[in-house]
């Protein structure tokens, strides 16, 4: 079954505590964990895809005006209290699996090597594709 | 350069789906197949994931002992993610172009589609490597 572990970031702190803001060894140590993280996801075969996204302030809202051109609007909603800063599909044989990954990757080490702890949204992926067909 | 572009739906959003009329589904279903399809042949897909509702959707951080510690998502939360694609375009225009696309899949018309458009890192932030 594969999964979605979505890092779900405070909104409101992103400016001043998202790792756009911290010292570059911490940065390092975290990025070396993700390497790591990755790379053990891969050789059990349980590894998908993972991405990192571009900051809040660059996101932007599109819908089609009526004739068809993106109607563009800057994001996030203003009712957002949370902003998806990167995540990881995985395959994996139960939830209890997605969960105990989900909390390796909560436990990333943040500013001063300390575990961030954060929420991580685990969700089921219902289809998949990469080649067109759904 | 890679975007991503996010469908979002409110809590209730797959059972109001689900109680759509049987040929809008049909249409729905269709346009996303054609569309992903269309993608596909442009060279511009990457991937695109169909996420199950988030009433099934745990929030999970590491306990004391690393051991997960799993809960509900959280109440104060409107929006849930319910899909999404990756596309690989020239410019973040061609982005927002497609975006506008997907935003015109048949549906009830009593909420409008709107798609989130995200940049996706190539890289760590800074210096870190």
């Amino acid at each position: 079954m594969k999964y979605i572990l979505m890092m779900q970031f405070p909104l409101g702190d992103w400016k001043t505590k998202s790792i756009e803001a911290w010292p570059p060894q911490d940065v390092k140590a975290h990025m070396n964990f993700l390497r790591r993280f990755n790379k053990e996801l891969s050789d059990a075969g349980e590894f998908v895809r993972t991405e990192g996204l571009g900051g809040p302030e660059q996101m932007k809202i599109v819908r089609a005006g009526k004739d068809g051109t993106p109607a563009i609007t800057d994001g996030p909603f203003p009712e957002s209290k949370e902003v998806l800063a990167g995540y990881w599909i995985i395959d994996v044989e139960t939830p209890q699996r997605a969960f105990e990954l989900a909390a390796r990757a909560s436990a990333a080490p943040g500013p001063g090597g300390v575990p961030l702890n954060m929420p991580i949204e685990v969700r089921p992926v219902m289809m998949s594709s990469a080649s067109g067909e759904i | 350069m890679k975007y991503m572009l996010m469908m979002n739906t409110p809590r209730d959003g797959y059972a109001k789906y689900m109680s759509w009329p049987k040929p809008l589904i049909a249409a729905n279903t269709d346009f996303m197949r054609a569309f992903a399809g269309k993608l596909a042949a442009s060279g511009e897909l990457v991937s695109a994931m169909g996420l199950a509702s988030p009433v099934q959707a745990k929030l999970v951080r590491a306990g004391g002992d690393g051991k997960p510690v799993t809960d509900g998502v959280f109440p104060e939360t409107k929006e849930f993610l319910a899909g999404y694609w990756i596309v690989q375009v020239g410019s973040a225009e061609r982005a927002y172009a497609i975006a506008a696309e997907a935003s015109t899949a048949p549906g009830m018309g009593d909420s409008p589609l709107m798609i989130e458009v995200r940049e996706v890192m190539s890289g760590p932030p800074k210096d870190s490597r």
